[in-house]
Parts: C-alpha cells; sequence; structure tokens
C-alpha cells in the first residue's frame, strides 16, 4: 500500500455509488446511472491540487454475480492467510470473462492497495443478499467502512447499521444528495482513519477544498456584482422608423431592453453554475427554473423578491441624509443641516415615487439627432428584484450537491432577507444598487457594489438557514 | 520601465476575452504559467503571462490607442511647422525695422505658461475640453487616462514647435544678419531692463556669460521711434543672438521637455494605478497565487442507455411461480397464478448457487410456463441472467419464462413506468424469444399504481 489514499466505491447495482463519488468530487457528471449488465468500467477522480494527487475515488460497477465469485473463492482456498491472493487469483483468471467483468473491475484497485467504501441503499430493508458481496469484501483484507446512503423514501438505517458493523469497522449515515458540505468534509475525515498514512494527505484536501468553496463565493460575488452593474446601467438606444410615433417607438425600445436584461441575467446563471461545476443543473432543477423564470418583470417578481415600498423610503431617506450630510460637511456646517435634510427627503421620495416605474424614453439631446433612449432604469426596486433573483439561484447552486437529482424545495417564508442587513449594510446597500459602476474602472462605486453584494450574499445565508431551522 | 498602459490594455483586453471563459479553465491555465515561472525561476508578472498567451496563439493586438496614436504623430507635426512658421515670423527683418528683444522674451516665457497650463489639465479628472472626447469610442479603461493622454500629446506638440522655432532661430543667424532692439513706451531705465535680463539669464550666466548681455548691449540697443539711427554700433545690435537663443531653450523648450517627460511618467504611474485596481487584477492575482484543486476525471464519459420502447408481453396462464431474491413474499401471489394454490419456489439472493439448481430441476419438471417475481427496482443482475439460461436451457424446449416485476413487497402493484426500461433493455439482452416480460393484474386492469 502506498501513500496515495485511493478509495474504491463499492456495492450492489444502483445503491448510490455514482452519487456518492459525484458529490465528493463535485462533478454531476458522474452521477448518470448506468446500467448492470451493460460493460462499464471504473473510473477514476483523482484529487489534484497543482496537478499533485492528494487522493484518488474510484466509481465501480456494481456487484453481478457476488456469489459465483464467493464460491470461485472459497473453492480455491486453503487457509484465511491466502484470502487475498486468491482474491487476486480470481482478477487474474477472470480479467478476459465477460461475466466477470464487473468483479474483476471493482476488485482491481482494491488488489491494488484501494481503501474500500461500501455502498448501501438504506432506505429499503436490510436483506442477506449483501452478505455475499461483503464477504468477497472481507476476504481482500483492505482497510474498509460502509456508507449507508439513502435513495428513497424509507428507513432502515438501523437495520444496515446492525448488519454492516458485522462486517466493518467504521459504518457511517451520508446521503449523498442532502448531505452538506461539512458532513462531506467530515466524510473525508474518516476515510482518513482507515489508515495512519493516508490522514496528512487527506487533511491537505479537506483544507484545500474549504479554500475553493470559499473562492467559489467571491467568485460568485463579482460575477454578480458586475452583472448587476451593467443590468442597471443598460441602455437602448434607436431611432424612430418611419411612421412610428413616440409610444410605438418607447413600446420597441422598451422590448429590446428586457430581452437584454432577460439575456443577461441567463448568462450570470450559467455563469454561477459553471463556477460550481454544475453542468446538468437546468435540465433537473423544475422547480427552480419555475420560480426563476417568472417573468423578471412580472409584479410577482416585484413582490417575491423586490422590497417594500417602505423599506424603500426608509432606507432612502438613510441613504440621501448621507449624501446631504456630506454637503454639509464640505459647507463646514454653514448650511446648517440642510443639505442632510433636502438629502433625506429626496432620497425618502425617491424611494415613494419609483415604486412603480421601470423606465422612460428619452430624446438625446445634443448632437443625438432623432435618437432616443431607454433606460437605464432608475427604479430602485428593480436592482432589489435583479439581485434578490441572482441571490436565490446562487444559493441554491451552491448548496446544490452534485448528486442532486431531485427538483428542489425552497421553504415557504414570511420574512425578508433584507432584515439580516445591518442598518449601515442597507444604506451600502441601497446605494450602490442607486449608482453602479458606469464603467469597469469606476473603483469607488466598484467597490462599494462589490461589498454590498458580499455582505448580501452573507445576509441571504443567513436568512435561508434561518428559514430551514425554523421549518418543522 | 515597463509600459504600464500598454499592459493596461492589453490586459484589459483580455480581462473582456477572459468573461467568456468559465473561472475552472482560467484557474488551470494562470497557475500553470504561475507554476511553469516558478520552475524557471522566473517572476510571474504581467509582461511575462501577456507574452505567454500571445505565443499560445492569442489573436494578433490591434492598436488599442487608435485615435491618440494618430494624434500624438500628426499633432507634433503641426506644431514642428508652427515652430518655423512662428520663429520666421518673429525676425522678419528687412533691414527697416529691428527685432523686438522684449516680444521674442515675452513669447518664450508664454511658452513655459503654456506648458504648465498643459501640465496643470493634465492633472484634472474633467478637464474643461472633456466634452471634445464625447464621441470618442474609446476602450471604458482609457477614458480615466484622457487627460493624461491628450497632455502628453500636448506638450509633444509644443516640444515639436520650440525645436523647430529653436532650429529656425539659429539658421537665421547663420544666414542673415539679425538686429534686435528692445523699446518701451514705459519709463523704463536701461539699468531695471538690463537687471529683468540678467535675472532670465541666471540659469545659464555661469557657464556661458557672453549669452548674458552686458549694461552697454542694453543702452546701446535701446530703440526710439523718433531716432531710429541711435546705436552707434551696427554689430552690437547682432550680437543679442546668444541670449535670445538661450531663452528659447530655458524657457521655451526645457519646461517642454521637462514636462513632457513629466507627463509620460505620470501616464505610466496613472496606467499602473488602473491596472491595480483593474476588476480582473485581483482575480488574475488569486488564480496565479492559489493552489488548482481539480476533482475531474479524464475518464471517458459512458453515454446513458438508450431508451428501449417496452412491450408488455399478456402473462401466460401458470401455476410455478420463482420468487427471485426474496421479491413478493409478503404479496398475494397466488392472484397471479392460473389456479388457487399454485408451486411457490425461491431463486437468488440469500440462497445457494446449489438451491438454485434445486429450484430450477422442481420447475422444470412441471412442463408449463413459469412467472419469475422479481423486484423492479433492483436492477438485474448478472445473476439473474445466468439463471435465466440455465432454465432454459434445462427446462423443455418452448418453456415460456415470463418476468413479472413487482412495485412493491406487500401489493401486486406494478412496476413504475421508469424502471420500466431497464427491465426491457435486459430482455432484449439476452434476446431469448421463450422470455417475456408481464405486469401484474393491477397493471392489467388500469391499476392506480401504474
Amino acid at each position: 500500500m502506498d501513500n496515495l489514499p485511493r478509495f474504491a466505491v463499492v456495492g450492489h447495482p444502483n445503491k448510490g455509488k455514482s452519487s456518492i463519488v459525484a458529490t465528493l468530487t463535485q462533478d454531476d457528471q458522474v452521477a448518470i446511472a448506468m446500467e448492470p449488465g451493460t460493460t462499464r468500467d471504473s473510473r477514476d477522480y483523482p484529487l489534484t491540487v497543482d496537478g499533485d494527487e492528494l487522493y484518488r475515488l474510484i466509481d465501480t460497477p456494481g456487484f453481478q454475480r457476488p456469489r459465483r465469485v464467493l464460491a470461485w473463492l472459497q473453492n480455491h482456498s486453503a487457509s484465511a492467510a491466502d484470502r487475498a491472493e486468491t482474491v487476486a487469483a480470481f482478477v487474474t483468471q477472470h480479467r478476459d470473462d465477460p461475466r466477470f467483468h464487473d468483479e474483476c473491475e471493482l476488485l482491481t484497485p482494491i488488489i491494488n492497495g484501494a481503501g474500500i467504501i461500501y455502498v448501501v441503499d438504506g432506505s429499503v430493508p436490510y436483506s442477506p443478499e449483501h452478505e455475499a458481496e461483503m464477504n468477497i469484501l472481507r476476504w481482500t483484507g483492505q482497510p474498509s467502512m460502509a456508507l449507508i446512503n439513502a435513495i428513497g423514501g424509507g428507513d432502515y438505517h438501523a437495520q444496515w447499521q446492525a448488519a454492516l458493523g458485522q462486517y466493518f469497522r467504521i459504518v457511517r449515515r451520508f446521503n449523498a444528495v442532502t448531505a452538506p458540505f461539512a458532513e462531506q468534509l467530515a466524510l473525508l475525515d474518516s476515510f482518513a482513519a482507515l489508515a495512519p498514512a493516508w490522514l496528512a494527505p487527506l487533511q491537505q484536501a479537506r483544507q484545500h477544498l474549504q479554500a475553493l468553496r470559499l473562492q467559489r463565493a467571491g467568485q460568485a460575488s463579482l460575477l454578480i456584482s458586475e452583472a448587476l452593474a451593467e443590468m442597471l446601467n443598460h441602455r437602448q438606444q434607436g431611432r424612430a422608423h418611419p411612421g412610428e410615433n413616440t409610444h410605438q417607438l418607447q413600446q420597441r425600445l422598451s422590448q429590446q431592453w428586457q430581452r437584454w436584461q432577460r439575456q443577461r441575467e441567463q448568462q450570470l446563471r450559467q455563469q454561477i453554475e459553471q463556477l460550481y461545476q454544475h453542468h446538468h443543473l437546468l435540465r433537473n432543477e423544475a422547480e427552480l427554473e419555475q420560480l426563476l423564470d417568472e417573468d423578471l418583470f412580472s409584479s410577482q417578481s416585484r413582490q417575491r423578491w423586490g422590497a417594500s415600498r417602505g423599506y424603500l423610503t426608509t432606507v432612502g431617506m438613510a441613504a440621501g441624509a448621507l449624501g446631504g450630510a456630506g454637503l454639509d460637511g464640505l459647507s463646514g456646517g454653514a448650511t446648517l443641516g440642510a443639505g442632510t435634510l433636502f438629502g433625506a427627503l429626496t432620497g425618502a421620495a425617491g424611494g415613494f415615487y419609483y415604486g412603480e416605474r421601470l423606465g422612460k424614453l428619452r430624446r438625446l439631446l445634443p448632437g443625438g439627432g432623432e435618437q432616443h433612449q431607454f433606460g437605464p432604469v432608475r427604479d430602485p426596486q428593480f436592482g432589489y428584484v435583479l439581485l434578490g433573483r441572482a441571490l436565490l439561484h446562487w444559493f441554491m447552486v451552491q448548496q446544490r450537491n452534485h448528486a442532486g437529482r431531485q427538483p428542489l424545495r425552497l421553504p415557504d417564508n414570511d420574512g425578508h432577507w433584507l432584515q439580516q442587513l445591518n442598518r449601515s449594510q442597507q444604506r451600502q446597500l441601497h446605494l450602490a444598487l442607486g449608482q453602479p459602476p458606469r464603467h469597469s474602472v469606476e473603483q469607488r462605486r466598484q467597490q462599494r457594489l462589490q461589498q454590498a453584494i458580499s455582505d448580501a450574499c452573507a445576509a441571504f445565508t443567513h436568512w435561508q438557514q434561518q428559514q430551514r431551522n425554523d421549518t418543522p | 520601465m515597463p509600459c504600464y498602459l500598454h499592459q493596461l490594455l492589453a490586459f484589459d483586453r483580455q480581462y473582456q476575452r477572459d468573461r467568456q471563459q468559465p473561472s475552472q479553465f482560467l484557474h488551470r491555465r494562470d497557475r500553470r504559467f504561475a507554476l511553469d515561472c516558478a520552475e524557471r525561476q522566473q517572476t510571474a508578472d504581467l509582461r511575462h503571462w501577456l507574452m505567454r498567451l500571445d505565443s499560445d496563439g492569442g489573436q494578433p493586438q490591434p492598436s488599442l490607442l487608435g485615435p491618440w496614436r494618430q494624434a500624438g504623430l500628426i499633432l507634433p507635426l503641426i506644431g514642428a511647422l508652427l515652430g518655423v512658421g512662428f520663429m520666421l515670423g518673429l525676425l522678419y527683418y528687412d533691414g527697416s525695422e529691428r527685432i523686438n528683444i522684449t516680444l521674442f522674451v515675452a513669447l518664450a516665457l508664454l511658452q513655459s505658461l503654456l506648458s504648465i497650463t498643459t501640465t496643470v489639465q493634465g492633472q484634472m479628472t474633467n478637464p474643461p475640453w472633456q466634452r471634445l472626447f464625447a464621441r470618442q469610442q474609446d476602450t471604458a479603461v482609457l477614458r480615466p487616462l484622457r487627460p493624461s493622454l491628450a497632455a502628453l500629446i500636448a506638450q509633444s506638440a509644443g516640444l515639436a514647435f520650440a525645436v523647430s522655432a529653436l532650429a529656425t532661430l539659429f539658421l537665421l543667424v547663420l544666414v542673415q544678419d539679425l538686429a534686435f532692439s528692445w523699446s518701451t513706451t514705459l519709463n523704463t531705465s536701461v539699468a531695471g531692463y538690463h537687471q529683468l535680463l540678467t535675472t532670465l539669464a541666471l540659469p545659464w550666466q555661469s557657464w556661458w556669460p557672453a549669452a548674458v548681455p552686458g549694461l552697454e548691449l542694453v543702452a546701446q540697443s535701446q530703440f526710439y521711434r523718433l531716432d531710429p539711427q541711435s546705436p552707434t554700433d551696427p554689430a552690437l545690435l547682432g550680437s543679442w543672438w546668444p541670449f535670445l537663443l538661450m531663452v528659447w531653450l530655458c524657457y521655451a523648450l526645457l519646461p517642454r521637455l521637462l514636462l513632457l517627460i513629466l507627463a509620460a511618467v505620470q501616464l505610466q504611474w496613472r496606467a499602473r494605478r488602473l491596472l491595480r485596481q483593474h476588476p480582473g487584477w485581483h482575480s488574475w492575482q488569486y488564480r496565479l497565487h492559489t493552489p488548482l484543486v481539480e476533482t475531474r476525471t479524464d475518464s471517458p464519459l459512458q453515454p446513458p442507455p438508450q431508451e428501449a420502447p417496452v412491450s408488455l408481453s399478456p402473462r401466460p396462464a401458470s401455476n410455478t411461480l420463482i420468487r427471485w431474491a426474496g421479491a413478493g413474499q409478503h404479496a398475494p401471489l397466488a392472484d397471479l397464478a392460473s389456479q388457487p394454490q399454485p408451486l411457490i419456489l425461491d431463486a437468488g439472493g440469500e440462497r445457494s448457487l446449489e438451491q438454485d439448481q434445486h429450484t430450477l430441476e422442481q420447475a422444470g419438471q412441471r412442463r408449463e410456463a413459469v412467472l419469475l417475481i422479481t423486484r423492479s427496482w433492483q436492477p438485474p443482475t448478472g445473476e439473474l441472467a445466468d439463471f435465466i439460461d440455465d432454465a432454459l436451457a434445462q427446462w423443455p424446449t418452448g418453456t415460456l419464462l415470463a418476468i413479472v416485476p413487482l412495485g412493491d413487497e406487500q401489493h401486486l402493484y406494478p412496476c413504475p413506468p421508469a424502471l420500466l426500461g431497464q427491465w426491457q433493455r435486459f430482455l432484449s439482452r439476452q434476446q431469448t424469444p421463450q422470455l417475456l416480460l408481464c405486469a401484474p393484474p393491477a397493471a392489467e386492469r388500469g391499476g392506480e399504481h401504474g
């Protein structure tokens, strides 16, 4: 056995081996349910850091003929001492036998030193037919542990725990679809318990995986702030066609503007999904799609994602006062606080007044000729709608394990994530959405928006966790 | 000094291109570069990174400065031409009137003032001429640099003006007999005027005293309109040229040169600062210095199984049932049989291969179709295929074997449609006409659990 930890994930066909590998490797291309009886090879999933391998998971085909294999082993073994050799001999002898292709594939990494992760489905009752498989694995003499996965709705965990305890030193429960990230790391820790030599590389791997998660969260926050800046600044320009009146022109430009916004939102979603290595997400996330496919500009979207008029008025007032106070400061107090008062009133009025409008047509002057422009939108609500939708999508994607195939379920909520931000963060977010950076090198606004989005991500995560904890 | 402006433009260009790329790819690419640099003991800096991307087949870099570059060529040329014209005009001498020294000095000092004004405008975020660029299609990253770029080009044009004017002055001194003088309506004494000129000549008076006009020369060069023949020695009037040459050099040319260098340095400095503040900079740095964690496999993906059209056969009349791996142990299996008390046997699962063989023998003796009961959610394995092969080999020719996958343990619920595909494909692989796929009675009646 060398010091590189390798783990063969083995078990009965379709008991969730691939889903466990998919979750641990964060690769949703793994979890394609392969069919027993079709030719299937083992697939290696190394975890590399700068090209240096820290450990390797091996997704194997399921046992097809365990009773025949065990019978062969029993017939060719003289004593307990030669069992591992007998297993190796079986593989050597049957390597070209199509009937034992799957067994050879799954046993080869084990006889080459891989640890064994035996996966069962804890949602169906224990059945003694698994004993042949477990016996074969025991014959290999390799360090092993059992994972009780849960594919269906039943719970036979206790039965399995009792049965598996007779064959494996370590038995853990691990739901590949729902296990949170901390549990995935804990699973890695238990892999390390199989052999002392594996501890150091697995601890390294753990640290790198944690760093990777943080890195992705930071990247996602940047992607969201970039998209928001573009969407909030977008303007659609055009000239009136012959015979087209102002109303028709406004309608046309407004439609083009909305189409552009939808496309940009889609692009952001794809970027976030790519970032988290979810390549097949859209196909499977029916409920999320339904949620997010509500029209970006519909009143439902406004209600679900936007901020209340009261919130906009209050925060608008606070943000306006902040700007006005700056004026007072510049005047050395000569304005006697009039700047603060004026800013507060303007901010409050802005929040209240703009509540229902997206944009209006403007004729470009001077030098614009007959050129008209729709956007950028001045409704503060629009920024909140965009942000709320982007945050939900990001949150669902980053929470989702790569083994997930079921539609996502969101708990109903009666609060709003904005309440998780403190007053100062609320003001900063309001300012950042109201004054997004107009171009990529407008540093002060850029930094303010990025900081506000980063705070919003943290607040949204906290709010979601709170919602989940409150759900019975 | 590296050209930060070009680096900034190239970096921004690459940043815009990279926005379409997956972040994992970017991390892999940049981390690979950093590791290669470390291996070669080379600094992983922007210059090398851009060179690497270019050598990796990056697109040729079109000039991103565009109109600025053109302006940088044309305006100095115009400046040079104007400089020649200006000096020719200023030193125009036809023998009737002398060349005014005061005017010359004033225009030289004006050049200084213009140089300084250009520098001051270059410091402004929004200079007054900003609107001139309203229609300029600059890349966003260039916008904050417009004042600096404009200052640099203006100083270049000014320098070209000053150099060509100086060359013209020198040439005219060589080929013409010029007569310089000064005059004023104001009540200025010769001593006062001399003091002014000596002060102006301070920068060079120690190393070129001949270029500092003496009191006598100043007195002799004073010109009165009513007394045009006032100087006694006409050759004296030509000896002003070293002073004027130095005045132009020190107050027109050198300030331009120094402020041009300052503008160039400042442009680079601002470009460097913008580079560090670029939205892609920190991500790039992060990609260079953070280890790349990858968990993907290089093994080719196996395609998912093909969809198989499911065709259920009518269940043959049979009184012999085999429960595979304990399927249907708690279900009313007798309802599947054609007679009330069917023979129910077991195979697979925890039973031994010998027991399976015994089951086959018992079933074969019945000489009728056999129903093989399975759990629909347990995928058909190789052991089931072996059992079927053995059965059809041992049983009388033509014996039908009907697989009946059940939907649960307690009832005769049919197999959920999503799972039927795997059973259909299993049958197709066996390629045996005697093997049938059948549904329990609930499905035949259009049961609610189908």
